[in-house]
């Protein structure tokens, strides 16, 4: 039993520092612009097919395969996938900035829609499951009987290294001074001329990027990708973003590891809880938003009248 | 102000004519784009359809003519529709794939009229038009296939199921708005579609098969219709059925649109704090269009259920709430006309790309963004009420 | 104690910030009390407590010989309480005329099913309400009538203001709340605006009226009761001059008079 509950428990840091990942990117763009990027799961999900891709491309060019193309074609992704979302922010998302919420809700579902499709008529044969290698491999140390892998070792290990940077990179430099002042106060910032293009471009680039880890260390994770797992993605990281507060980057991390949190549990104890764990994940989030309407660690906005 | 309408004061018969004249027109539009085959034939329809709508833009006036003639000689106007909407399965004679595409079209305009009391009248973006569509289908699917419940007796049971769903969705969201409403109403359809997809007794994944076919006075819908000599094959029973749901949809947007039901929810649409402060319950009205929403999408989703005779959880996912909410989107929020335009348009669209089918969800997803960013009110925008003489 | 509106040591804090503290007034039916302070003093706090949008950290109100403390806005409204916003909160893409319509919906009483299913009654109840709404629309003192087919967003900023009280008054309350009325108005479209509420006054006797002002011509025109309200509180209440006179109210004008030099 400890060794079950061990191994969840392990299961759990690794599945929520990856969705806390996804989380973190929803709410640095909402933050900055008020408009969920809905597509934000998709936008990270193209990360493994462009590190597929790209070492296939290494391969192919330079001779036998070899794990260090897979390496070089994995941080590549990372930064494809960063100026990927400054593309979109570019031609179409900012555009939502000033719209209705739900209009900016609609587009940015089209635009998944658009993204997965991209997915699965450019890359050979798109439509099919593809294997993904796991990225690093091993067992580190057992604990009490319970191997650790390397991989969640490393999972735990980059996140808090990208929290840190990510923080690191608001509080010090003057860019992100810039963007947390353009998320605390939007009136504010646009009054003090802080809306322009480059607040926007670091946003996107940094939350694409951080999407793309996470979007690479799920496929990792499962060992497969496939052209519409940014769906789920997306929905998920949304709703972490969302119970922990829109905006808040502790209530990403919050939010995604109460995901984990809640699919492990119904894995492990829940007859079948396996095909319920969306059930249980997605009434959380009703009952979350019942009770706190701004998440967990959001403000709550006393509208002025 | 100056109201364009008021400068043609038509003559009543001239009015009746040209009103004649164009729901004819209309249909024969809809008639030629349905049974084009070939692709120019296609992408000319297409092209004078998009030269109509520039037409509009440029010249908004046409619009208000034309609504202006319409309502001068309503009598004229519901009959020449009615006589349109009987005449048209036997134009299209034997070319079931035509009446099917009607069938289906009507299914999304009563889905994308109930999606209007929320989206287009008071602003809540529901994602869970799908979710109210698919309970429909089930509770009625399961009432007959395994009770043998006829399906006139489903239909308002299914229907109550539904709008009781609808008031379960909008309790939390009384007090969430926006993005946070959004992801309620999201939450809530996939909680939905992963409950049908794995309970065992609404069939899983495979769904329910054998729903039997609605008998109406010893008629069978399976059967075909005999009318003066005229045989129309069985679907156009359900085309007879849709229909009837449209008209009833209608019926009930234009009467809560012109009271002071729809009024409130405009006025929370524009400003909840404003209407509160004029004594709107502002709670109620957001649970109440959830529940009229919920209402309708479960008539179609019993009729759907019983055409198809055959239904799984993937016939209703959060997809299906999107393409409901594009429909609304695209014809243009809050206008009756408009919204069922946007549901016929993005129904037979797509069946028309075939020539690019595999690209088609490509193409949708595109046309979608790009209406949003280059005409946001929609093909056919919302306009304002005039009461009395100006009618 | 028969007074209309009754305010009893009612505080409002959000977080540390006193927004309002210990203020207690009372209020007689028929009677105009204009309310003054620099800005920020926490006067549209007081009347958001009074229509329950706020819920007070302590205090009571009671209207009418009813408590309505915390009780919901449109609650308030539907007993007689009617208000204008600082920043007119009209409906903007809805008409003049059903901007007033909207007004009126407390008076309202089809209900879903009387719609759907009985919709001559309705429609009867609509056509009264547009022809009261038509009337309202005729006396207020702009050219609002002829412009009810408009979209109330597109108005020019007095008539906004004046349409804003027009749809106040479609509620027929008892107690109308009009936050800086005057706000945008020039010198002839600030004493039309006086002119418009003694009509008011004349022909609805028994309706009060509270005002915040900024411009001290309109509140001298209503010199018999005037409260002054400084960092929440109460500073001082009485008439007119002897509020103007009051040296604590010359202090907090001036003060903030120096500090916006």
């Amino acid at each position: 039993m400890t060794e079950l509950l061990l191994q969840q428990a392990i299961n759990w840091i690794t599945l929520g520092s990856i969705y806390a990942l996804l989380a973190l990117g929803f709410s640095l763009i909402f933050g900055v612009l008020n408009v969920i990027h809905f597509s934000h799961g998709d936008v990270a999900m193209t990360a493994p097919f462009i590190a597929l891709a790209g070492a296939q491309a290494l391969a192919a060019v330079l001779g036998a395969a070899a794990p260090a193309w897979l390496a070089l074609a994995v941080i590549a992704a990372v930064f494809a996938v960063g100026l990927i979302g400054v593309v979109l922010d570019k031609a179409v998302i900012r555009r939502f900035r000033d719209a209705p919420a739900m209009m900016a809700l609609v587009a940015t579902v089209a635009l998944g829609i658009v993204i997965r499709e991209l997915i699965r008529h450019l890359y050979p044969q798109g439509s099919n499951p593809h294997a993904f290698p796991r990225l690093i491999g091993g067992v580190a140390f057992d604990v009490a009987g319970v191997p650790v892998s390397w991989f969640a070792l490393a999972v735990v290990g980059l996140t808090a290294l990208l929290v840190g940077l990510l923080f690191g990179f608001l509080h010090l430099t003057p860019i992100g001074l810039r963007i947390r002042a353009a998320s605390q106060d939007r009136v504010v910032a646009r009054m003090m001329g802080i809306s322009d293009g480059r607040v926007f471009r670091a946003t996107f680039l940094m939350a694409s990027s951080i999407g793309a880890v996470a979007g690479l260390l799920f496929a990792s994770y499962a060992g497969v990708t496939r052209f519409d797992f940014g769906v789920m993605a997306g929905l998920i990281g949304f709703s972490a973003a969302v119970i922990g507060g829109l905006g808040s980057m502790p209530g990403a991390i919050v939010g995604g590891l109460i995901i984990a949190g809640i699919e492990v549990l119904a894995q492990t104890f829940v007859p079948e809880g396996a095909s319920y764990r969306l059930v249980f994940v997605f009434m959380l989030v009703i009952a979350v938003l019942i009770f706190r309407p701004a998440g967990l660690l959001g403000r709550t906005i006393l509208e002025k009248v | 102000m100056n109201h364009p309408a008021s400068r043609v004061v038509p003559r009543a018969a001239a009015a009746a004519a040209t009103t004649i004249l164009l729901q004819i027109s209309g249909a024969a539009f809809v008639y030629a784009i349905l049974s084009a085959e070939e692709g120019w034939q296609v992408v000319a329809l297409l092209g004078l359809l998009g030269f109509g709508f520039y037409l509009l833009e440029r010249l908004p006036w046409i619009n208000d003519v034309v609504v202006a003639l319409l309502a001068r000689v309503p009598v004229v106007t519901t009959a020449t529709a009615a006589v349109i909407v009987l005449g048209f399965p036997f134009l299209v004679g034997s070319n079931t794939y035509i009446l099917h595409l009607l069938i289906v079209a009507q299914l999304y305009a009563v889905l994308a009229l109930a999606l209007n009391f929320q989206l287009g009248s008071a602003n809540i973006p529901n994602f869970a038009t799908g979710a109210s569509y698919g309970i429909g289908a089930y509770v009625s699917a399961l009432l007959a296939v395994n009770f043998n419940v006829s399906f006139w007796l489903t239909l308002p049971v299914a229907a109550l199921a539904a709008t009781l769903f609808g008031f379960v969705i909008g309790i939390p969201c009384m007090r969430t708005r926006d993005t946070y409403l959004a992801l309620v109403t999201i939450a809530f359809a996939v909680v939905v579609h992963q409950l049908l997809n794995n309970f065992e007794w609404t069939g899983g994944p495979n769904g329910l098969v054998g729903i039997p076919a609605p008998t109406l006075f010893g008629h069978s819908f399976a059967d075909p219709i005999e009318v003066f000599g005229w045989t129309l094959p069985s679907q156009a029973n359900f085309y007879y059925l849709a229909a009837a749901v449209v008209i009833i949809a209608v019926i009930t947007a234009r009467r809560l649109h012109e009271s002071h039901i729809g009024l409130a929810w405009n006025a929370l649409r524009a400003d909840e704090m404003a209407a509160k402060a004029q004594g709107i319950n502002v709670a109620w009205y957001k649970v109440l269009a959830f529940a009229v929403d919920a209402f309708l999408a479960a008539f179609a989703g019993t009729i759907y259920a019983f055409y198809v005779s055959y239904i799984s959880p993937d016939n209703f996912t959060f997809l299906v709430s999107v393409t409901i909410m594009t429909m609304v989107i695209v014809g243009g929020m809050d206008n009756i006309f408009g919204v069922i335009v946007g549901a016929f348009l993005l129904t037979i669209l797509p069946e028309k790309l075939r020539a690019f089918s595999d690209y088609r969800l490509l193409i949708f997803g595109v046309i979608v963004i790009g209406f949003l960013m280059i005409r946001p009110e929609g093909l056919f925008p919302q306009r304002l009420r005039h009461y009395g003489v100006e009618r | 104690m028969s007074a209309l509106l009754a305010v009893e040591n009612v505080t409002m804090r959000f977080g540390g910030l006193v927004a309002l503290d210990n203020i207690t007034f009372f209020m007689e039916k028929g009677s105009v009390l204009a309310v003054i302070g620099p800005n920020g003093a926490g006067k549209s706090t007081l009347f958001n407590v009074v229509t329950g949008v706020y819920r007070p950290t302590a205090g009571r109100v009671k209207f009418d010989g009813v408590d309505i403390t915390g009780m919901p806005t449109h609650e308030v409204v539907r007993r007689g309480v009617a208000r204008t916003f600082q920043s007119s909160r009209l409906f903007r893409d809805l008409s003049v005329l059903d901007n007033v319509i909207v007004g009126m919906h407390t008076r309202a009483s089809a209900g879903v099913l009387d719609v759907l299913f009985r919709p001559a009654v309705a429609r009867r109840e609509l056509a009264t309400a547009v022809e009261k709404a038509e009337a309202l629309l005729r006396e207020s003192s702009g050219p609002l009538y002829e412009q009810r087919y408009r979209p109330a967003g597109t108005l020019a900023q007095a008539d906004r203001r004046r349409l804003e009280i027009a749809r106040a008054l479609a509620s027929q309350p008892k107690l109308i709340l009009l936050d800086e009325p005057s706000a945008g108005m020039d010198d002839a479209e600030t004493d039309a605006l006086v002119a418009d509420i003694e009509r008011l006054r004349a022909q609805h006797p028994e309706l009060s009226v509270i005002l915040i002002e900024h411009d001290m011509r309109v509140v001298e025109a209503f010199p018999e009761h005037v409260m002054c309200i400084d960092y929440g509180r109460l500073i001082a209440g009485g008439r007119f001059e002897a509020v103007r006179a009051n040296p604590h109210v010359q202090e907090a004008y001036l003060g903030t008079a120096a500090a916006d030099a």
